[in-house]
């Protein structure tokens, strides 16, 4: 059986090159047959794409899709640097 | 006596639009001119880098009511269009810099701005060198290379207040929260040094989405972590503090 630690490695992989994502900053855990994706995106539709190539790449695994999503739409406030 | 009139700099990086972007982005962008005097972006406009992406964040940005100043990231270069996507933004109005520098007129003040995609090699004590393999000394050079041409260009540049735009991390400290392991593939500490010796008043940057909103070069520059995830908003609003003549 392949090492989870390969495995994590070559779903990190994939999210980052498969040109359907091309995520770099999500981190990828696996716990005996489940698989966790944490991280951050700005759209819905990226999530699912995630989950969709982790599954692909690992589909012996339980995907648990835990990314969240930044819903940037509020300015915030101002920094005043003096 | 003093009068003191703040330049307000609306800044984000990493909006990563894909096509399924278009006619989202804009709309964060209502009555960003109420707010800020120009809009920097600094990097990582698309998700692949490919024309049809370039064509959608030139579309999001056009004809904003304030100036905008970009600098791709390593996403627009991943397609090899990095030029192609350049004058797609051009074309639509944005000030493109690419290790060069602009002087925009903000009312009274002259603000230039300097940068460029920026690149790795890691922080010193902990960096790569330009030795050994053809492969690692290409690698540091094209970051000498630019952090050399940031140098020259803030050296050049007149203006009452100078900011740097990069995509890459000048310093470690704004990376906190990214895993150590990969600090050299998100910044060096050359661009730093480049800023250091040659002056300016601010210092924003991209590409570390989990890293830090906040932190200081050594000779003392303040550097802002612009990634929309860092900022969790369309934009941070910065206001730099000039101070007129008596
Ligand atoms: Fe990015
Ligand atoms: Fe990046």
């Amino acid at each position: 059986m392949e090492a989870p630690q390969y495995v994590a490695a070559r779903v990190q992989q994939a999210l980052a090159e498969d040109g359907r994502t091309n995520e770099l900053g999500i981190r990828v855990d696996i716990r005996g047959d489940q698989l966790f994706l944490r991280g951050q995106v700005s759209e819905a539709e990226q999530r699912t794409r995630l989950g969709q190539v982790a599954h692909e790449t690992a589909p012996e695994l339980h995907v648990h899709n835990e990314i969240n999503i930044v819903d940037a739409t509020e300015p915030g406030e101002d920094e005043h640097l003096d | 006596m003093s009068i003191l009139t703040d330049l307000r700099i609306a800044a984000v990086g990493d909006i990563h639009l894909g096509e399924d972007g278009r006619g989202h982005y804009r709309r964060r962008l209502e009555g960003i001119e109420e707010r800020a005097d120009v809009f920097m972006l600094a990097g990582d406009l698309t998700r692949h880098g490919t024309l049809q992406e370039g064509k959608v964040v030139a579309d999001e940005l056009r004809d904003l009511p304030i100036p905008a100043v970009a600098v791709l990231g390593n996403h627009d270069y991943h397609s090899d269009l990095q030029d192609e996507i350049a004058e797609e933004l051009r074309d639509a109005g944005v000030i493109v810099l690419d290790d060069d520098g602009v002087v925009l007129q903000c009312g009274e003040k002259k603000l230039g701005v300097v940068g460029g995609k920026g690149f790795g090699g890691g922080f010193a004590g902990k960096c790569a060198s330009e030795f050994g393999e053809r492969e690692i000394k290409n690698f540091v050079a094209h970051t000498r290379h630019i952090a050399e041409a940031w140098k020259v260009a803030l050296k050049e540049i007149v203006a009452d207040e100078r900011v740097v735009l990069s995509h890459y991390s000048p310093i470690k400290e704004t990376l906190e929260g990214e895993p150590p392991e990969i600090y050299p593939f998100l910044g060096s500490y050359l661009l730093a040094e480049a800023v250091d010796t040659a002056g300016a008043d601010l210092i924003f940057h991209g590409h570390a989405h989990k890293g830090s909103a906040k932190g200081m070069t050594p000779g003392g520059i303040r550097v802002r972590n612009v990634a929309l995830p860092v900022l969790g908003r369309a934009y941070g609003v910065y206001c730099l503090e000039c101070e007129d003549g008596f």
